[in-house]
């Protein structure tokens, strides 16, 4: 499996795509949906097949101030392999 | 009792269909093209499914391609805000007809495989469909459409399922269903033909396993254990009454494909009533919701919240008593039919005389 890498450019999947279930967001694709919240929501509304992994956690740096860059690549990096995975995340 | 919204909406939207596949889920008894619905009809019924809280619709049939408006319908589901799949075998989807689907709206495509070889693919569906479809998978890759590969196993096909997977791979698909046949009706017709042996089964799963790992990332494999062989029941479209609501071709609306089967249920139509009413009072979906209908052992059970007891529709097709827990649970009374099913599992090709799928008068 490929690796994520800094300059890599996460976008939603071919067939997964925003949705709203009641109000909260909701992230369909073929079989089912998932539910993403708070930093995961955050990470996935920046994937949007441009920006690269190392800008994505430049701003995520920003946004949560005080959290160690480091840090976040981890987090973002196994968050957005683990959505492959599922082949809800393409990069 | 809190009733919580349906998910996803399954269209049949046609019974008609081009192919005559031994293991089709539609029953026995069709329903002709002068019984559809119209298109405004369905129009009306995806808005009253969004409402409802409904997320994904599935058009399917027979063959969904079959209706001449099948654009019309993708960009109204697709319109209504449902993610909008179709559930296809690809004949009589020409290219362009195809792209105007996805400019329409479509969201995801899954095209159905009999084999990864012509002969006996043609052989289970009962017409020359196979080299077509590998045409249209080329098609289908070109466009920014989600794409799944549903591969149908059972007992004639199953002992070349790695050349089956590699087949799949070229297709480049994002995913591979392998679908064991479910025994409903014209699969239950060709029971004895389809159901695989044991062995073919622990091997089946070994491979899956094995191809899981070796394509993960690039093709997800979903494959489900055939419930004959599995220890407890399937949670059958996820309870009944609970996640899904089936809409047939003339408007009927079911819990379930087979559901028409089960005698003394009258079951309502979106013509004369909304979804919403269907789904918070209709007397039918209402039959084998929550717990009350079970009879032991599933009423004592701890696992009964997690299976409902297995499937309605095959318990009333095995043992002729729709409240009886599924025969395919190993805690049931009436299992010995399950295993004597398996016993008399037979039939080399040579031997095999299909009921192939007729079509609607």
């Amino acid at each position: 499996m490929e690796v994520l890498l800094d300059s890599s450019q996460p976008r939603l999947a071919p067939g997964c795509r925003w949705g709203k279930e009641g109000e909260e967001p909701v992230v369909l694709f073929p079989e089912g949906m998932i539910r993403v919240q708070g930093t995961g929501q955050s990470i996935l509304e920046l994937c949007d097949g441009k920006r690269t992994v190392h800008e994505i956690v430049n701003l995520l740096a920003d946004k949560y101030g005080g959290a160690e860059p480091a840090k976040i690549r981890g987090d973002v990096g196994s968050f957005l392999q683990a959505l492959r995975q599922k082949r809800i995340i393409d990069y | 009792m809190l009733i919580s919204n349906p998910l996803a909406l399954i269209a049949e939207v046609t019974h008609r269909c081009p192919l005559h596949c031994v293991y089709c889920s539609n029953p026995l008894q069709m329903i002709g093209a002068k019984a559809e619905l119209s298109t405004e009809d369905w129009v009306r019924v995806f808005q009253e499914a969004r409402a409802l809280g409904i997320l994904h619709l599935h058009l399917t049939g027979g063959e969904p391609v079959a209706r001449r408006d099948l654009s019309e319908l993708v960009e109204a589901g697709h319109t209504a805000g449902l993610y909008t799949n179709l559930i296809t075998s690809g004949i009589g989807l020409p290219e362009a007809r195809l792209a105007a689907l996805v400019d329409a709206g479509l969201d995801h495509i899954q095209l159905s495989f009999q084999d990864s070889r012509e002969e006996p693919a043609n052989w289970i569906a009962g017409t020359k469909a196979h080299a077509n479809k590998v045409v249209l998978s080329q098609a289908i890759r070109k466009l920014r459409v989600a794409f799944t590969v549903n591969l149908v196993v059972h007992r004639q096909n199953l002992d070349h399922l790695e050349e089956m997977i590699g087949f799949a791979e070229t297709l480049k698909p994002d995913r591979l269903e392998i679908a064991h046949s479910q025994y409903y009706g014209w699969a239950l017709k060709n029971r004895n033909t389809l159901m695989p042996t044991r062995e073919q089964l622990e091997k089946c799963m070994r491979i899956v396993e094995a191809a899981q790992g070796r394509l993960a990332g690039q093709m997800r494999i979903d494959c489900v254990i055939p419930d004959y062989y599995a220890r407890y029941p399937k949670a059958c479209m996820g309870g009944w009454g609970r996640r899904l609501i089936l809409v047939d071709p003339a408007g009927q609306a079911l819990p379930c494909h087979a559901a028409g089967v089960i005698p003394g249920i009258s079951f309502d139509n979106v013509s004369q009533h909304s979804l919403q009413w269907i789904w918070n009072e209709s007397p039918a979906f209402q039959r084998f919701r929550g717990e009350s209908w079970m009879p032991e052992p599933c009423r004592s059970c701890e696992r009964r919240a997690e299976d409902f007891g297995g499937c309605r529709c095959q318990a009333f097709l095995l043992t002729g008593d729709a409240s009886a827990t599924d025969p395919v649970c190993t805690l049931a009374p009436s299992h010995h039919l399950v295993e004597s099913a398996q016993a008399v599992t037979q039939g080399e090709r040579e031997s095999v005389a299909w009921s192939y799928r007729s079509n609607p008068q």
